[in-house]
């Protein structure tokens, strides 16, 4: 009975000490976490982002104008990770013209001011044509191909003549660059989740969501057996 | 059972309209070229804009109750009337207005597209013949609009606005 007793506790323990350990080690952090600027540093692993239901940041579209990243989430339009303005339709494009910056809708032209602040829309009412498709520059002027031709502006882009040319240089959609993905990603989730929420999570089990608080009872429980066995050799030798 | 089943479908027919009537609010009611051809009997006047800037951006902020959402704003004008296309926020997106001014006084005033879920019963004719002939008195609508039940963010949108395009017709004129 001793023996088996002695056996039981000795495997409890090889279990039960890894948990001691990590309980000891999170709860001093815990203890610190100001001390250390714990609660001042935020998660930068998209892992475990991932795991606080915190996704990454996919936008729809992106093209790179001048110094300017233009994207697109949803209806919402960014010059760089500041929300500039909305648009129902597609970003199909945008150009640089003079001192403005002009992104194309199927319906419309979207004015920027070289810094990323929203002019005005123009459509269809101010004489742009519709049903565009792409927008591109030949030799300095914009140009918009549409579903029914091609057709040139100036910069005041509120007259086009409809022609055919060749040598357009059309806008094309581009990868983001990561220094925008950052700070996007830093609009959408805010600054995150600090060091110190994921350490108390891993003190109290709720790192593994439902089943961590399970869990935690599980090694509780554990803790007590083991306190039992333990005393119950003691006092065996005591006899 | 079989009453049950009835019931069942009764309610399911009538979700369905419902729903299919929340839907039907959204949408493009007129395009802006159609309401400036319809505003000046075809024939339109070549566009004109205002700089948002200075003492005018301060009253619009003051009329809108926020920034207005554009460093321009373009204009149709013709010696009778000046004719605005303005958006506004309702409660969660951009609802698109269009408006005539006639004599410093509303001539008429349209919901050319609108985008939320709610409220888009402001685009009735039955309310907005409210505005008709309005004008600004002291910075106000010299009249009170009627509210509509369940669109109080979307008549507070259609107020502003019909506010903003008297002022800015005023300012331009």
């Amino acid at each position: 009975m001793n023996k088996r007793m002695r056996s039981l506790h000795r495997s409890m323990g090889a279990i039960v000490a890894i948990f001691v350990l990590m309980l000891a080690t999170t709860g001093i952090l815990l203890n610190h976490t100001s001390d250390l600027d714990l609660d001042k540093q935020y998660l930068t692993s998209d892992w475990l982002l991932n795991h606080y239901g915190i996704n990454n940041v996919d936008a729809d579209t992106v093209y790179l104008l001048d110094r300017h990243t233009i994207s697109q989430f949803g209806t919402q339009v960014f010059v760089d990770a500041t929300p500039v303005t909305q648009s129902e339709l597609a970003i199909l494009g945008g150009i640089i013209i003079d001192d403005l910056m002009v992104l194309a809708t199927e319906d419309a032209l979207l004015l920027f001011t070289p810094e990323g602040e929203f002019i005005e829309r123009m459509g269809e009412s101010v004489g742009v044509p519709s049903m565009i498709q792409n927008i591109g520059l030949f030799h300095g002027d914009p140009v918009v191909q549409t579903r029914n031709g091609m057709w040139r502006s100036d910069f005041m882009l509120d007259q086009w003549e409809q022609l055919s040319l060749n040598g357009v240089g059309w806008s094309e959609p581009q990868a983001m660059p990561t220094s925008v993905k950052d700070e996007l990603s830093t609009f959408f989730r805010g600054k995150g989740v600090t060091i110190e929420r994921v350490i108390l999570d891993i003190h109290n089990g709720r790192i593994l969501g439902q089943y961590g608080a399970w869990f935690a009872d599980l090694v509780g429980g554990l803790l007590v057996l083991i306190s039992l066995t333990g005393l119950w050799l003691w006092g065996r030798r005591r006899l | 059972m079989q009453k049950y089943r009835y019931t069942l479908r009764a309610l399911l027919f009538i979700s369905l309209i419902l729903s299919s009537l929340a839907v039907s609010a959204r949408g493009v009611y007129q395009t802006d070229q159609d309401f400036l051809t319809e505003a000046f009997n075809s024939s339109v006047p070549k566009s004109k804009v205002v700089w948002v800037k200075g003492e005018l951006a301060k009253m619009i902020k003051t009329i809108l109750g926020h920034n207005y959402a554009g460093l321009r704003i373009r204009y149709w004008r013709d010696p009778q009337r000046s004719v605005w296309i303005l958006e506004e926020i309702g409660k969660e997106k951009p609802i698109t207005f269009g408006i005539v001014i006639a004599d410093n006084k509303i001539a008429a005033i349209k919901v050319l597209a609108f985008r939320e879920s709610r409220g888009g019963e402001i685009r009735h004719p039955a309310f907005t013949l409210q505005f008709q002939q309005a004008q600004l008195d002291n910075m106000q609508l010299d009249r009170h609009i009627d509210g509509v039940s369940g669109a109080t963010l979307s008549v507070r949108a259609m107020t502003v606005v019909a506010r903003l395009a008297l002022y800015l017709d005023n300012f331009t004129g």
